[in-house]
């Protein structure tokens, strides 16, 4: 019988469990370090739920006459609300257009493997520069030249370059790389490479980008028009002001809808492009 | 035979991507058309007035702290107090994105076991996807002024509880796909083993979980940046609603320093986080490697 060693190791109620090894100190430093974070950050803003119970029946008075939408603003397809609808839908379709077309080039000069390491390098600290700006305060700089649509569609075209060309630079930075080896030993030049094996081993991943800040452009158009750039965010903003809310209510239903059909449309459209 | 070598295959035909190109090229130019009061027109004067702007912005930052700005009705004000100013509304938008990530994790951690196929049966899962989804598509700003502001007043709560109610739909779905795509072979091990389905969740799905869930938390933390400056324009807390009145005032010295504070303190926030997170993701050997 080996039962001898065995038994030394078993304890009265069978054998001993391994002990479990002790939290890293890293982690331990980490959860209390979020805590304090979080403690910190809770009492700069005067973190209380007290006024949910507090202020809950004027919520729920808000509330029923949420529950009474102005059915007559949805169904009449003249209305302001339809109006600001079809204009977002415009500043969107336009914004992420020439967006990304520029974005595509600037991606291009913004990825090691298709531009040279100087202009890379400023091309990346320049993107993350302009991708540090809210589209708010895009949109803000340009209401002061002109109102109407016309600022709120260069904020987001603006934004649309930061985040299509980021992504994509980082698509063109994990290129596989035969195409290019046999376009260098044949020689070329650095846009045929660019044209013959990077763009078209991106497309597919460019598109569903493009796709994706389209999604982002028609929430995000909605918020512009809160500043005075066009589109259905002015008329929320008038129904705010006035405490309108069975306005407000039909404005909510119809971004709403928008909003999940153009994510399904998109996300149909994502799926045969990857 | 050499006509095999000589030959070139036929290129793939391209009219298709040329009528699609096309058809795109016409939305865009009826989209453009449709904008009756877009006047397209004053297009040409943005770069010379955003370079004024910018210059004065430029002069704004550079100029000295201690220097009076001229025009403003307090005689004693500085630029250094505008620099503080902006400083301590950018924290005050930190600390509410912040609180906003966390309110999003906490509750959006659980409902998303509930919404994952293989740690949920399908009518609990339903309700709870569906619940992620309509959450998703109310912007945050339409949270804010129809719950938000009038339960917690204007104050930075608001902007918060509304960020954080937003951040449940996308952290829930983001969760949920990452639970659904963990390896089966521990679960299948702790099942074998006779493992309750709390058993089960504890100690085969949630550590394969944690650090992409973790990672996720704090990309959102730096979206929730971002979006808290929009919540600002309806005074929901946060820089956003003094950036609004001074460059609506046309402040440009002023709006430039703001503007300065919001891009040093987003940048600083993201190269931390992006740093805790491929240290989360990678672990310690990659991460001294990549240093």
């Amino acid at each position: 019988m080996t039962g001898a060693a065995l038994e030394r190791r078993d304890g009265p109620q069978g054998p001993v469990r391994p002990a479990k090894p002790p939290p890293s100190p890293l982690l331990i430093g980490g959860v209390l370090g979020a805590v304090a974070v979080t403690g910190v950050a809770g009492w700069a803003i005067d973190f209380s739920l007290t006024p949910v119970i507090e202020q809950w029946s004027t919520l729920m008075m808000i509330l029923g006459e949420v529950v009474h939408p102005e059915w007559a603003e949805i169904t009449d397809p003249t209305s302001r609300l339809w109006t600001a609808l079809m204009e977002t839908a415009a500043i969107a379709v336009i914004a992420t257009f020439v967006g990304s077309l520029i974005a595509l080039g600037v991606a291009l000069l913004g990825s090691k493997v298709s531009a040279p390491p100087g202009i890379y390098r400023v091309t990346k600290s320049v993107m993350a520069v302009i991708r540090s700006l809210p589209d708010m305060a895009y949109a803000l700089i340009f209401v002061a030249v002109v109102t109407g649509p016309l600022p709120g569609i260069l904020a987001l075209t603006v934004f649309n370059v930061g985040i299509v060309a980021k992504l994509t630079a980082e698509s063109i930075d994990a290129v596989d790389q035969g195409p290019l080896e046999a376009l260098d030993a044949a020689g070329a030049t650095r846009w045929q490479r660019a044209r013959a094996a990077i763009v078209p081993l991106v497309l597919p991943s460019y598109a569903s980008y493009v796709l994706y800040v389209f999604e982002l452009n028609i929430r995000a158009s909605v918020v512009l028009g809160a500043v005075g750039a066009g589109g259905i965010g002015q008329l929320i903003m008038l129904y705010f002001n006035r405490a309108d809310y069975p306005r407000l209510a039909a404005v909510v239903i119809v971004i709403f809808v928008a909003v999940i059909a153009i994510d399904l449309l998109s996300q149909a459209l994502r799926r045969r492009l990857v | 035979m050499t006509r095999a070598t000589a030959t070139r295959p036929n290129p793939p035909p391209k009219w298709p991507y040329t009528v699609a190109g096309l058809a795109l090229v016409g939305v865009v130019l009826a989209a453009g058309w449709s904008l009756e009061d877009a006047r397209w027109e004053r297009l040409p004067q943005f770069p010379g007035a955003i370079w004024q702007y910018a210059a004065q912005m430029i002069d704004g930052v550079l100029t000295w702290p201690g220097a009076h700005p001229d025009g403003q009705a307090d005689p004693d004000l500085t630029y250094g107090d505008w620099w503080l100013q902006a400083l301590k509304l950018m924290g005050e938008s930190v600390a509410l994105a912040w609180i906003g990530t966390c309110v999003g994790a906490l509750v959006s951690f659980p409902l998303a076991f509930l919404a994952a196929s293989n740690t949920a049966p399908w009518f609990v899962r339903m309700p709870v996807r569906t619940f992620f989804n309509a959450i998703r598509a109310v912007p945050e700003i339409l949270l804010a002024v129809i719950v938000m502001l009038p339960l917690f007043g204007l104050n930075p709560m608001a902007g918060a509880m509304a960020i954080g109610i937003h951040s449940i739909g996308s952290l829930g779905k983001l969760t949920l796909e990452s639970i659904e795509t963990i390896d089966p072979g521990p679960v299948e091990a702790v099942v074998a083993a006779g493992a309750t389905w709390w058993q089960r969740i504890r100690t085969a799905v949630i550590p394969q979980l944690l650090p992409e869930t973790v990672a996720f938390w704090l990309y959102r933390f730096e979206v929730n940046i971002r979006a808290s400056a929009i919540l600002g324009v309806v005074s929901a807390g946060g820089i956003g609603a003094l950036l609004n009145r001074v460059l609506r005032g046309r402040e440009w010295e002023w709006g430039g320093i703001m503007l300065v504070v919001i891009i040093f303190v987003t940048i600083l926030v993201d190269q931390i986080s992006a740093a805790l997170r491929h240290r989360i993701l990678h672990g310690a050997e990659a991460t001294a490697v990549a240093a």
